[in-house]
């Protein structure tokens, strides 16, 4: 018999290192005469996007086009460290870095511009879509560009280099008092589950993710890495056993260790919420790997909800099912 | 060494290869055709999919000798930059490449299944990617991008 179950599951993750280990990323930034801008970090950008993150905040601070911004990453001959993509942590820290990083050349740019506009001081000047000038007087602007153009003839360079930490602490061994991580990321994700009581087969019908990311920088991004979230949870949840024989793996193939294909991910609809997380570039923080959390929880409680049986060791696979579901028959048949 | 003869996106070329050459190694070492990726080795992840006369072959389980006479499209041969195939263009558009490393096998199995079958069903195109691994999209976007591609092209 096929029944149905709908699971909760809800995560709070801590980003970042953590417990007080330096959390550091640098990022060097440098504004051009052509009204381009460069950054350079050493974030690796492994499909989770962060070249465009870093591209858009550039971009964002001078009033340009993602694509005026040239990006280089991860290349140890020429860009400063900026700590690993992992522990989602690229687009707060890194993040914070390049923001500084931009912010500290404007100010530069934006005291030369003040000078050129008799303006008595730098925050009368706005960049604007590719403009500079005068904040709320559009007949006093010109193009980045010939600003710049013009400053580097007079010799000067709106060039930065900026590094931003992490603030945590260590947890006090005797008390457990201690801030480990900052920031924290929210998530909450249902599924609903079809299970086979005779071959104790699984099959997610539908997951439906909410992630707080703060602010979402690139929504596209957002729901790309809540959809691979939920489908690497939807592996861990129910097929990725990983067997070790004296510490070797002993399925190190896609043969034997499953990984969720095209047919078994179901409906995800991902929903972010914004709530701003004031200490991040533009109110950002991670959802790399909280994405895939909730969906471990969500999952095994709809087994429940659908079978009555609890499964308490991951990942819930078909013997599993069918050896709880035995056993539960057999206590109810005892009453 | 054995002397085969083959259509690579619609180029000829006559190629010299090991007798237990593989069809991706021949692609990628004495053809420079790159795009083709390995991902297992051993015909499960669809990492290096390739065209050969109108099927989808994992080129890790083909040896270049068995390709003689074969007609093949690589990834190359599948649009570019300036002229994108309509499932390159769905995939930019609905933002179904992470990393990207399946990516062009996903391509061509999605192109193949639309050159058969232009009207394909949800399923269709599921059971048709399925032989396609993924370990970072969920496969959400890429089987959007893939129903994009076939409704753009039933106009
Ligand atoms: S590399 Fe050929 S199927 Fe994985
Ligand atoms: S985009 Fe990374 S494996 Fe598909």
């Amino acid at each position: 018999m096929k029944k149905r179950g709908i699971g909760l599951g809800c995560s709070w993750y801590g980003t970042g290192y953590g417990n007080g280990f330096p959390d550091v990323s640098s990022a060097f930034v440098e504004i051009h005469d052509d009204g381009s801008a460069t950054v350079l970090t050493g974030a690796v950008d492994v499909g989770q996007g962060s070249n465009s993150i870093f591209a858009q905040i550039v971009a964002e601070e001078l009033g340009l086009e993602a694509q005026d911004i040239c990006v280089y990453s991860g290349d140890t001959d020429a860009t400063p460290d900026s700590g690993t993509t992992a522990a989602t942590r690229q687009t707060y820290n890194t993040g914070n870095a390049v923001l500084k990083a931009v912010r500290q050349a404007k100010s530069s740019l934006l005291v030369y511009a003040a000078r050129e506009f008799s303006c008595p001081t730098s925050e009368g000047i706005e960049l604007k879509e590719g403009y500079i000038g005068v904040k709320g007087d559009p007949s006093r602007r010109v193009p980045l560009a010939d600003l710049v153009f013009q400053a580097r003839l007079r010799g000067e360079r709106f060039i930065s280099a900026e590094s931003s930490t992490a603030r945590s602490t260590p947890v006090d061994p005797e008390t457990g008092q201690g801030a480990p991580y900052w920031p924290y990321s929210f998530g909450c994700q249902s599924a609903e589950v079809e299970v086979d009581t005779e071959t104790g087969v699984v099959q997610v019908l539908k997951v439906v993710a909410v992630h707080d990311v703060g602010k979402a920088l690139n929504p596209t991004q957002v729901e790309g890495q809540i959809a691979g979230g939920v489908t690497q949870g939807i592996g861990y949840a129910l097929l990725e056993e990983l067997e070790l024989n004296e510490g070797k793996i002993k399925n190190p193939a896609f043969s034997s260790y499953l990984i969720p294909t095209a047919l078994d991910v179901p409906n995800i609809e991902a929903f972010f919420v914004e709530d701003a997380e004031s200490t991040g570039p533009f109110g950002a923080k991670g959802l790399g790997e909280p994405a895939m959390l909730p969906t471990v929880a969500a999952i095994i409680n709809a087994i429940d909800d659908a079978v009555g049986v609890r499964i308490t060791s991951i990942p819930a696979t078909p013997e599993k099912i069918l050896k709880a579901l035995a056993e539960k028959n057999g206590e109810v048949k005892k009453h | 060494m054995i002397e085969i003869k083959l259509v690579v996106n619609e180029k000829p070329y006559n190629l010299n290869v090991e007798p237990s050459e593989r069809l991706i190694d021949a692609l990628r070492n004495r053809l420079g055709l790159l795009g083709t990726k390995e991902g297992c080795g051993e015909g499960e992840c669809g990492a290096c999919t390739i065209i050969m006369d109108g099927k989808t072959v994992n080129s890790c389980l083909v040896l270049a000798a068995q390709a003689n006479g074969s007609v093949l499209t690589t990834i190359e041969g599948v649009g570019n930059r300036r002229s994108p195939h309509p499932v390159q263009k769905a995939f930019v558009e609905v933002g179904a490449v992470q990393c990207g490393f399946c990516t062009p096998g996903m391509v061509l199995s999605a192109k193949n299944l639309l050159d058969k079958n232009s009207h394909p069903s949800e399923s269709e195109i599921g059971v048709a990617m399925s032989g396609n691994l993924c370990r970072c999209t969920g496969y959400d976007k890429i089987l959007r991008a893939v129903k994009i591609a076939a409704e753009e092209g039933k106009q």
